[in-house]
């Protein structure tokens, strides 16, 4: 960001305790010098990045979440979930969500598709809070550093579905299975309740994401995300790591039965989810 | 194949030795007891290099552009004085050097250097200084930057740029072919002057431009780092590409504040032109066309393999104006 880290943590200390800024001190990330990791990461706007997410996380979506336990304290790992709601805030929720109710906190770092590095001002605040590119070298970086990847297996296709479609998965990638093999990281699945019907969707234009270099932009039927509960719910971790070598990530019927897996559980997450709620503001 | 056996004294031949880089390796290397004679291959007045008076240096004056002075050079007082090991450093600093006569000295230079070592009785290692500029910077690359990575080519390449990747991959492709042992050391920018540093030229006007909305992460060399590296490379009996990283890795609005100047985000289209502008003014050589990509996408070098194979891990950082 054009700004220091001085000034994020000035205008984070407006939402942030003290506590909490005591807190982040313990977060777990790999300073390469200046304070910032070699992706961008700064604490001081992991925390300007609370501020933004914070008041959407307990006032607007009242996030309740479980299963935290799920998530290891150290070690890298992967958090594989369903994507929805037209604009990433189920991706802001789980990382504030795992921010939170992680002791020492991690940040989880989302994998984002290419073309969101290269948006301006947007991909740089990402950046510093922890967001990183979907390429390869990155991925493996972090997770040999040990660090808890969140990866959205449906992709983009998740993200923008019809409203008769919510809840319906797109078939998952096989990418987040393959990374966890080749660096025995654990897999642990989440649901997301509540994304999938923050914005119904109007209309996807490709016309128009040509010059905001985005693939689709999608145009919500409602001016601002509906304050729908959010539900974030971690499964059992898979463990990867321990039924299957390094090797197997090369094996294409190994990463497909395990990203099968993994989408079930995902599947079943959801279901039970939904199965609980009492209605879609409730 | 590689089956030479270097001494553990070695003799060294320094192209570029009157560069700041090659100036502070031949001092290094004076003080390094496992160097016996240093040959230094000066582009200017040999008598005036600053360190003709000691016993263990022969500065001399070639052009590299011209290959029977290379081969003059080779085969007469390198072979004279039993050099072992050639340290080029060679290449035109300015963008603003273009055309055939620049890509004979970046490219053609090397070429020939390499092809007469390979059959010279006493050289047996040549570590070639490459630059970080020879990696592409684009938005579905990885931010760590290993030696793998793709290389910047392309036809839209600045001749600068271009030079260097074809500099650097006319020594890879020798490597393991012949007995000569080649290291090719990739190194972040060096931000000092004289150093061909984009940046430190970028960083001299009190105003930097950067396109708006984009603060990319860097990673810079300072050059003790960059001589240290290479002073490793020398001893080493290892082949190979390595990444030199510096110690410093940090936002390009960090390295504006910390050389206190004053960062203005500009529209990107404005970014070209303003520069332009700039080096017709005032004749800097900071080129937006070389660093578009890098001020927009960040990359930092994986110094892994350097670290694992010439034990070499960055430890001075750049010294920086302001704290």
């Amino acid at each position: 960001m054009p700004f220091p880290p001085s000034l994020a943590r000035a205008l984070a200390s407006l939402y942030v305790s003290d506590a909490e800024f005591e807190r982040l001190g313990d977060l777990h990330y790999q300073d390469a010098g200046h304070g910032y990791d070699a992706f961008g990461l700064h604490p001081d706007f992991v925390a300007l990045g609370e501020l933004v997410a914070g008041p959407l996380y307990d006032r607007w979506f009242r996030v309740i979440s479980r299963g935290h336990g799920s998530i290891p304290e150290i070690g890298p790992a992967v958090i594989a979930g369903n994507h929805s709601g037209n604009i990433p805030i189920d991706a802001a929720m789980i990382w504030m969500d795992v921010l939170r109710n992680t002791s020492p906190p991690r940040v989880p770092r989302a994998i984002a598709d290419h073309f969101v590095p290269s948006l301006p001002w947007v991909g740089t605040l990402f950046a510093r809070s922890g967001m990183i590119g979907g390429s390869r070298g990155n991925t493996r970086a972090l997770l040999e550093s040990g660090e808890l990847l969140l990866i959205f297996p449906e992709g983009t296709p998740g993200i923008i579905k019809p409203w008769n479609e919510r809840f319906q998965l797109r078939p998952f990638r096989v990418g987040h299975a393959e990374l966890a093999i080749r660096y025995s990281a654990p897999i642990i699945p989440v649901g997301v309740i509540g994304a999938e019907e923050q914005l119904p969707l109007l209309h996807v234009s490709k016309r128009l994401g040509k010059p905001l270099g985005v693939p689709e932009v999608p145009i919500p039927a409602v001016p601002v995300p509906l304050p729908v509960r959010y539900r974030i719910f971690y499964g059992e971790p898979i463990p990867v790591h321990e039924e299957f070598s390094p090797e197997d990530a090369d094996d294409p019927d190994v990463v497909r039965i395990v990203a099968g897996r993994v989408q079930a559980a995902v599947d079943r997450l959801l279901k039970q989810g939904l199965a609980e709620r009492k209605g879609v503001f409730l | 194949m590689s089956e030479s056996v270097l001494p553990d004294r070695r003799n060294v031949l320094i192209t570029g030795a009157d560069t700041p880089i090659g100036e502070r390796l031949a001092r290094v290397l004076i003080s390094d007891s496992r160097v016996d004679q240093i040959l230094a291959v000066c582009g200017g007045d040999a008598d005036l290099y600053p360190l003709a008076d000691n016993s263990r240096i022969k500065p001399i004056q070639v052009d590299l552009m011209r290959s029977r002075r290379v081969r003059e050079l080779l085969f007469g007082p390198a072979r004279d004085e039993q050099i072992h090991v050639v340290v080029h450093l060679a290449m035109h600093r300015s963008p603003r050097a273009r055309g055939s006569r620049a890509h004979a000295f970046n490219v053609e230079a090397l070429r020939g250097i390499i092809a007469l070592a390979e059959r010279h009785p006493t050289i047996e290692r040549l570590v070639l200084r490459s630059d970080a500029a020879v990696y592409r910077s684009r938005r579905d690359l990885p931010v760590l930057i290993g030696e793998e990575h793709p290389l910047n080519i392309g036809v839209d390449v600045p001749q600068w740029v271009r030079d260097r990747v074809e500099a650097d991959i006319t020594a890879c492709v020798r490597m393991g072919l012949s007995r000569l042992q080649i290291a090719v050391l990739r190194m972040a920018e060096v931000l000092a002057p004289g150093t061909g540093s984009q940046m430190f030229d970028w960083l001299e006007s009190p105003v930097c431009f950067r396109p708006a909305g984009f603060d990319p992460m860097i990673n810079l060399l300072s050059l003790e780092d960059a001589t240290s590296s290479l002073q490793k490379a020398i001893f080493s009996n290892d082949d190979g590409v390595f990444n030199i990283p510096g110690a410093d890795t940090l936002p390009l609005t960090a390295c504006i504040r910390a050389w206190g100047r004053l960062g203005i985000p500009v529209a990107e289209p404005a970014m070209g032109p303003l520069y332009r502008l700039r080096s017709r003014i005032s004749g800097h050589d900071f080129r937006y066309g070389i660093n578009r990509g890098r001020f927009h996408f960040s990359g930092v070098l994986d110094g892994t393999r350097a670290r694992d194979v010439l034990r070499f891990v960055p430890a001075y950082p750049v010294d920086w104006p302001v704290a």
